[in-house]
């Protein structure tokens, strides 16, 4: 019959599906997965109008959790790909099994040589009195929960209600409970047996669900029949059997669902609870046709939940598609894991022991909302409640789904045995304890360094080669080396060096240069590190040497970045940006004509205002710098170099209706004067005209604020890139005089005592502000006067590299040859750090 | 180019293990190797892991092959000199392809061989074997990430962005990958995102190092990728967090997705991954609320039947948070083996040739017949994938002689008994490498090769950077390079003028032409350019091009120029645990051991940090098993039984079973794997079996 197809081409079946529901699509998406549409040609029938959706989620749009188009599974476009023709929207009204012919609204026929019913189910409405108002609609506020429509329906009625009851309370009269609290509304769930839930829970969970909700504030009406309800047109009241009534203005039926099962029932099939059928789905009287989801009965029993039902759909899939005719469906283990109200519930095979044998563990702890019970069957789990904790619930599933053997210890199935332990401190490691997972260095391979007389953190770890992989476990090696040096654990000196090659700290290598006069990176690497260069200390000598010697400095430029060799910043591609320096952000129109000439002539790629009140002229090559210096006729403004880079302004009090005092001005003067000057880190200062700091003064390096009284609060140690700080106040001041003095004081100090990268954050970190005051405020040690001179005279070195263009220091300077791009283009990446 | 042994030099290369390719410098003083890090190298900043540090053990070992062996007529292998080993491979290799034909020799190749091997072994399978049958052990790696790569992208590089980017991350979702032991310098990036208040999320049935050091640790069930995918997709549409506007701007597909999202509820999503939905929920809201997502698989999620679809998957969740990994920063695999990225683009697999092209194409066959000088025609089609080739060995259908190189199926390949006796049933086997593999056991010919610090070429690191290896020392012996080997093979079959290269830069440079105008594009490259740039992302089409760091910034590889969604369902993987095999297997690696462990089980140092494998399990699985923490157990599924001490920790799911895959013989787990393959990747499934605990007497000492 159908089943042979490998003995001829046949031409193609057509297969007709009555239901677009979540069994009846998912049935065809596995169909057409087992490339089934080689094979038929594939009709739909749908109730609804949509394509189909996800009725699951129905709870959450009455919840407001999802948003209707949340729930679509195939658009009304996906079954016109997929060649499958959808009646949507019409409903079947016979089925002709002589002729084989399916009938619907509309005078729609379509004949079928395979025909699957999947007309799933629909809300049960108990009989009672009152449910139709003037005509054969329901009446005004009172409502089944079933579809997306009824969604729908209910939402826009909640404004017009306060009060809301809900007929059932079983899972969907909860879930629709849950919505119509969540919108505002008195909520009162009316259920005709004596515990909420009895097809999922026992009693006594029945009981503990029943106490979480009144604590949410649902009103829970048990044992209680409705007899009417009540009102002319609209919903007013319930009244029920027992004589007590309700007043509400909205009722929302749901309890529980019926297969329907009429169409199957008229066309003369097999139909007992559902419609009857064999472990192919197929119908026990007609074997062209067969049934699925909450309609079909199959070996006495019918599903209501999603996972059984796919299964099925899954198993008639693999046996009509020919993927595997064989393929049978033999039942399901049911189980399943919800949220009741917010309450996360899971529920599993047997409510209550079947055998005298079977174990039953259970635990109640009714003040916290929390039930659970095992009931154990030679060793499996033969089913369970776990009301109110949701952490346990995913392990028991998943023994029960695969009816896993169980611990001895039954406890540990209802209690999660914490995995993550507290890691004990290191003392308290035994000495096989892997500290270094990179490199595999046990605690007591490091005790064994420090013993050896590795008593430095460095030369421990040098010697094992802890901490040399990822360098996460660095905290962790420090502590076993101190408890392992007891106190004799003496700090590695190499940490305090101003640079890794050369081995003093930053004062000893100060004074040592000076001394001796070292003017050249290469000299201080003869007098100072027995002639071994470092290239990676290169630029921080050059720097320190820039700050000591300024104009005398010996200037050999391999000691420089590329950024400082050719004084432009270079960019990943391996081009340069041009920054000039614009004082105080304040620029002409001139200017501007100017900068936009130059841009135009040598065909720069992007022109940027930055954040720094400039303008970068991005994508230039090498050979074109010089010619472009030229042709601006503007300072170079460092934006390349570890150096003063800017002073961010803001308008001041020349046009701003708040500025208190003259910032932009300021700002000019401090541009000017610290223009170039080198320092271990970049530096960027701001100065803003009022409190409202529009310049954003208080994040930078350094920065003035303008207070009342014409007064400068002085701020350093600010940062806004990686890390964000505000600045700590060093002084408050009165005139632009001061400020600049004690600007000057401050980057004289940071460049004379900050390690080489070292940002003004961290340095200000390192020292506090305190120790700050005293030294440039206080002059607790006597040096601001040696401060200012050297300031001074740093500031009279000033050159402008741009001058360079006139005379390149060597031949190729500006030659092109290949930078490295990438991570290795920016000047930071280059240092290791 | 011979260096003096008394001469100290210093050479800056790179390490031979893992795919980071750590720079790391070589002092040799006479047979002396010392072993730093170079702070210069950009990845690896300095750093080595232990088995870089050791790495120079193997240069000198007193078990390195040093001369050719030819099995006699008692069975033994015996030395023998190079002219007597080439004879012999080119009688063997021409009279089985007299009786059988072309197709009858397969060549083997491998994720560690640098760019110029595997572009040559790929040529010599089609230009002097004219063989359809080659494919390589990197398909066991990458190849489900590289199928996806190129549905989802057009392309496939492992990283489409520097490793810098993962710094740059707010939340990252790493999957599948445990690169505390597999490769430590990477973490450096980790815990500069960590500093920088970054937020790591990590999939994995193991609470692995990695996924301690994480904010949030999602102990899905094995097989359940693409559930637990989709399921995130679901609650971020939910929660509104998709970027509408990436998706409408640069992807397609969206709304399909969307709908098989709608069926991925948390509480199915829980039940199918095992993970609590609180955890799916947290996982959700860190992601949506991230300025920027980075989603990184590796071989947890990708070595399963399921492979391509559970990436798709992850791309999927990927590109719903769209433009937050800005320059497109979004989805990246983790590459494994030392060149898995340069091996699997250059035409070592059986349906590639060099430059990431189709052996199927017209256009891409005639490019590559006139850089070798042949016919269009000549060039034979596609093959069969790894195992399929493997599986066949010595069967009518299959090859009877097989050319293998820089690889050790024995070990690494699934379902290892099997694959161990179709080794056994071919007619004739050579093997190359430099130690006596339990693969090379079994070969007719073995030739010993030089290790890395004996020779030069370039790799392609995970970010697809190309960098070169330098030598810092000569090979012992009668040793010589895998390129010297290859040529010298295609000379005995007669094709020696299309192999003549007087310098492994040579065989680059045409490597390079061959590539031209190909996906992944080296033509603008030169080694002096390697070099001088300190590594080279590609595409790099012309020699004034800097090469390509980030590869999606403005349009996606494929025609449309758009990210492509796909619907993907999750579906169980072949085997799953039942009453007679109750629990999960999953295997991996260890930070002593790389691969098939033929290098570093021969490093002492290594070997005594692992000496042998182990079952990872938890205290329940293993009193249900009647198991002891420390007691040798068998492991036993399906196909195979390997014996494994037992290591009790409540650091893994009840249901799973972990063992590295190190070790052969007896402790081989690849005994056990399943090689169900991926119908499109062809990837076998090492990272979910269907497994049963024995508890095994200990062996009893005379």
């Amino acid at each position: 019959m159908i089943m042979s197809p490998e003995t001829r081409p046949a031409p193609k079946q057509r297969l007709v599906v009555i239901g677009n529901g979540m069994v009846g699509a998912r049935f065809v998406e596995e169909m057409l997965a087992r490339g089934a549409s080689e094979r038929y040609d594939i009709v739909m029938f749908g109730d609804e109008p949509h394509g189909n959706y996800n009725r699951i989620l129905l709870s959450g749009i009455l919840a407001g959790t999802h948003q209707a188009g949340d729930t679509f599974i195939n658009t009304i476009a996906w079954y016109a790909q997929n060649d499958i023709r959808l009646h949507a929207g019409v409903r079947v009204t016979s089925i002709d099994r002589l002729a084989k012919v399916v009938r619907g609204e509309q005078h729609i026929f379509e004949p079928y040589d395979v025909l699957v019913v999947a007309t799933g189910s629909s809300a049960f409405v108990p009989p009672m009195k009152g449910l139709k108002g003037s005509g054969a609609e329901m009446k005004d506020g009172l409502f089944a929960f079933r579809s997306l429509d009824d969604c729908e329906r209910i939402l826009a009625y909640v404004p017009k209600a306060r009060t809301a009851a809900v007929i059932g309370g079983g899972l969907l009269g909860l879930e629709a409970a849950r919505g119509l609290l969540e919108r505002g509304l008195e909520v009162h769930v009316v259920h005709l047996c004596s515990h909420l839930m009895e097809m999922q829970l026992d009693p006594a969970a029945g009981a503990v669900l029943r106490d979480t909700l009144l604590g949410m504030g649902v009103h829970v009406h048990l044992e209680t029949l409705t007899r009417e309800v009540t009102g002319d047109t609209r919903v007013e009241g319930l009244a029920f059997a027992d004589g007590g009534t309700l007043a509400c203005e909205m009722v929302v039926i749901s309890a529980g669902i019926r297969p329907n099962v009429s169409l199957a029932l008229e066309s003369g099939l097999t139909v007992e609870r559902g419609i009857v059928v064999n472990d192919e789905m197929r119908c026990v009287n007609d074997a062209d046709v067969y049934a699925v989801g909450e309609c079909a009965q199959h070996r006495g029993q019918l599903y209501g939940l999603v996972a059984p039902l796919w299964e099925q759909a899954r198993a008639l899939a693999d046996h009509l598609s020919g993927r595997s005719p064989g393929a049978t469906y033999t039942g399901s283990r049911v189980s399943t894991k919800l949220k009741v109200m917010g309450v996360d519930l899971a529920v599993m095979g047997d409510r209550e022991p079947l055998h005298a044998t079977d174990e039953v563990v259970v635990y109640s702890e009714p003040a916290r909302g929390i039930y659970k019970k095992l009931i154990v069957r030679s060793g499996r789990l033969a089913g369970a409640i776990v009301l109110g904790d949701a952490a346990g619930a995913p392990m028991l599933l998943q023994a029960f789904d695969r009816s896993s053997a169980l611990p001895d210890n039954r406890a540990e199935l209802l209690f999660q045995l914490s995995a993550t332990e507290h890691k004990p401190s290191v003392a308290d490691l035994p000495d096989s304890a892997q500290i270094c997972n990179c490199n595999g260095v046990s605690k007591g391979a490091l005790i064994a360094a420090v013993e050896a007389g590795h008593c430095t953190l460095k030369s421990a770890c040098e010697a094992t080669r802890a901490g040399t992989g990822c360098g996460a476990c660095k905290e962790e090696v420090r502590a076993v080396v101190e408890l392992a040096a007891g106190g004799a654990l003496r700090e590695d000196p190499s940490v305090h060096y101003y640079v890794a090659g050369v081995p003093l700290d930053k004062a000893q290598l100060v004074r040592a240069i000076r001394e001796q006069r070292l003017l050249s990176v290469s000299a201080v690497f003869e007098a100072l590190a027995g002639g071994s260069e470092d290239p990676s200390s290169k630029a921080g000598l050059a720097s320190l040497l820039r700050t000591l010697w300024g104009k005398d400095y010996d200037d050999e430029r391999d000691a420089r970045f590329i950024n400082d060799r050719v004084h432009a910043n270079v960019q990943k591609d391996g081009t340069f940006s041009v920054i000039p320096r614009i004082f105080g952000g304040v620029t002409s129109a001139a200017e501007l004509r100017r900068i936009a000439d130059v841009a135009d002539r040598y065909d720069v790629r992007m022109v940027k205002i930055t954040g720094g009140q400039r303008i970068d002229l991005l994508g230039v090559e090498k050979e074109k710098l010089p010619d472009m210096w030229r042709d601006l006729g503007m300072p170079s403004g460092h934006a390349y170099a570890k150096s003063f880079r800017t002073c961010k302004t803001c308008i001041g009090t020349e046009f701003c209706r708040y500025g208190v005092g003259d910032s932009t001005s300021l700002g000019i003067q401090i541009e000017r004067r610290y223009q170039g000057v080198e320092t271990p880190h970049k530096i960027k200062l701001a100065t803003a005209g009022c409190p409202r700091n529009c310049s954003e003064a208080t994040t930078k390096d350094l920065g003035a604020v303008a207070i009342e009284g014409g007064k400068w609060e002085l701020y350093v140690g600010g940062a806004a890139g990686t890390r964000v700080r505000k600045g700590d106040i060093l002084c408050v001041v009165s005139t632009h005089e001061e400020v600049l003095l004690y600007m000057g004081r401050f980057i004289q100090y940071y460049r004379e005592h900050a390690r080489y990268l070292e940002r003004t954050f961290g340095f200000v970190e390192r020292l506090g502000i305190e120790r700050l005051r005293q030294l440039l405020v206080d002059d607790s040690e006597g040096i601001c006067d040696h401060l200012d001179a050297e300031m001074q005279r740093a500031t009279d070195a000033y050159v402008d590299p741009w001058t360079e263009a006139f005379e390149p220091v060597h031949p190729s300077q500006f030659v092109n040859v290949l930078e490295p791009v990438g991570a290795r283009g920016v000047g930071e990446f280059m240092v290791p750090a | 180019m011979a260096i003096s042994a008394a001469v100290e030099t210093d050479t800056a290369t790179h390490c031979p293990y893992c795919a980071l390719q750590c720079g790391m410098r070589l002092g040799v003083a006479g047979s002396h190797v010392t072993v730093s890090g170079d702070p210069a190298f950009p990845v690896n900043k300095g750093a080595l892991c232990i088995k870089g540090w050791t790495s120079a053990e193997t240069l000198n070992h007193p078990s390195r092959l040093t001369t050719p062996l030819i099995r006699n007529a008692d069975g033994e292998l015996r030395p023998a000199t190079w002219a007597d080993a080439l004879d012999c491979i080119a009688n063997g290799l021409r009279s089985t392809q007299a009786t059988y034909g072309a197709d009858a020799v397969g060549v083997f190749g491998g994720g560690s061989l640098t760019n110029e091997k595997a572009y040559l072994l790929g040529k010599f399978a089609r230009v002097a074997l004219g063989t359809r049958n080659i494919d390589y052990n990197g398909r066991f790696c990458m190849s489900s990430a590289a199928a996806a790569g190129i549905r989802a992208f057009g392309v496939d590089r492992g990283l489409p962005f520097p490793l810098d980017d993962i710094a740059r991350a707010d939340v990252i979702l790493l999957v599948g990958s445990n690169p505390s032991e597999t490769m430590p310098p990477l973490m450096q990036y980790f815990n500069e995102h960590r500093a920088a208040g970054g937020v790591l999320i990590v999939v994995d049935p193991r609470r692995s190092l990695t996924a301690q050091a994480a904010s949030l640790h999602l102990r899905l069930t094995p097989g359940s990728d693409a559930a637990l995918a989709n399921g995130l997709f679901h609650l971020l549409l939910r929660a509104g967090r998709v970027d509408h506007e990436f998706i409408n701007e640069r992807t397609e597909g969206f709304e399909q997705v969307k709908g098989i999202a709608a069926t991925y509820w948390p509480e199915r999503t829980e039940k199918i991954t095992g993970i609590p939905e609180s955890q799916l929920l947290q996982a959700a809201r860190l992601l949506g609320d991230a300025k920027r997502a980075m989603v990184l698989t590796a071989r947890g999620s990708e070595q399963q039947s399921q492979g391509v679809n559970n990436t798709l998957a992850y791309i999927n969740l990927a590109l719903a948070l769209g433009k937050r990994g800005e320059p497109f920063a979004a989805f990246g695999t983790i590459t494994g083996q030392g060149n898995g990225q340069g091996g699997r683009e250059h035409g070592q697999k059986a349906d590639q040739l060099p430059g990431y092209r189709r052996i199927d194409d017209p256009a891409a066959r005639a490019h590559v017949a006139a850089v070798w000088g042949i016919r269009p025609d000549q060039i034979p089609g596609a093959g069969r994938s790894a195992y399929e080739l493997l599986d066949t060995m010595g069967t009518a259908d299959g090859v009877r002689a097989l050319v293998l190189v820089g690889s050790n199926p024995v070990v690494s390949a699934p379902n290892a008994t099997h694959v161990e006796q179709r080794f056994r049933a071919l007619d004739f086997l050579v093997v190359a490498d430099f130690f006596l593999s339990e693969t090379a056991q079994l070969a007719h010919v073995v030739l010993p090769s030089a290790q890395w610090a004996e020779e030069e070429g370039t790799m392609t690191n995970l970010e697809g950077r190309v960098i070169l290896r330098r030598r810092a020392l000569e090979a012992p012996g009668d040793v010589r390079s895998d390129l010297e080997i290859i040529s010298a093979m295609a000379e005995g079959l007669g094709k020696g003028a299309h192999f003549q290269y007087a310098h492994a830069s040579e065989v680059f440079d045409e490597l390079c032409r061959a590539t031209a105008g190909g996906v992944a594009d080296y033509s603008g490259m030169s080694w002096e350019k390697i070099e001088a740039q300190g590594g080279i992302f590609w595409p790099c089409p012309s020699a004034d091009h800097p090469g390509t760091p980030r590869l999606f910034e403005h349009r996606f590889a494929t025609p449309s120029g758009r990210a492509r969604f796909h619907a993907i369902q999750h579906q169980a993987p072949a085997e799953v645990p039942d009453a007679e095999y109750p629990l999960y297997l999953t295997t991996g690696r260890v930070l002593a051991h790389y691969q098939s462990g033929t290098q570093t089980r021969r490093v002492q140092k290594l070997t005594l940090m692992s000496p042998e494998p182990f079952a990872e399990m938890n205290p329940a699985a293993a009193k249900r098993a009647g198991i002891a923490d420390g007691g040798l157990i068998a492991l036993v599924t399906r196909r195979g039984r390997a014996i494994a001490r037992a290591r009790v920790t409540r650091d893994i799911r009840e249901d799973t079973v972990f063992v590295p895959f190190h070790w052969g013989d007896a402790g081989s787990i690849n005994r056990l794997t399943n090689p169900a393959l991926d119908p499109t990747s062809r990837m076998p499934e090492f990272k979910v079996c269907a497994v049963r605990l024995e508890s095994h007497p200990e062996p009893r000492h005379a």
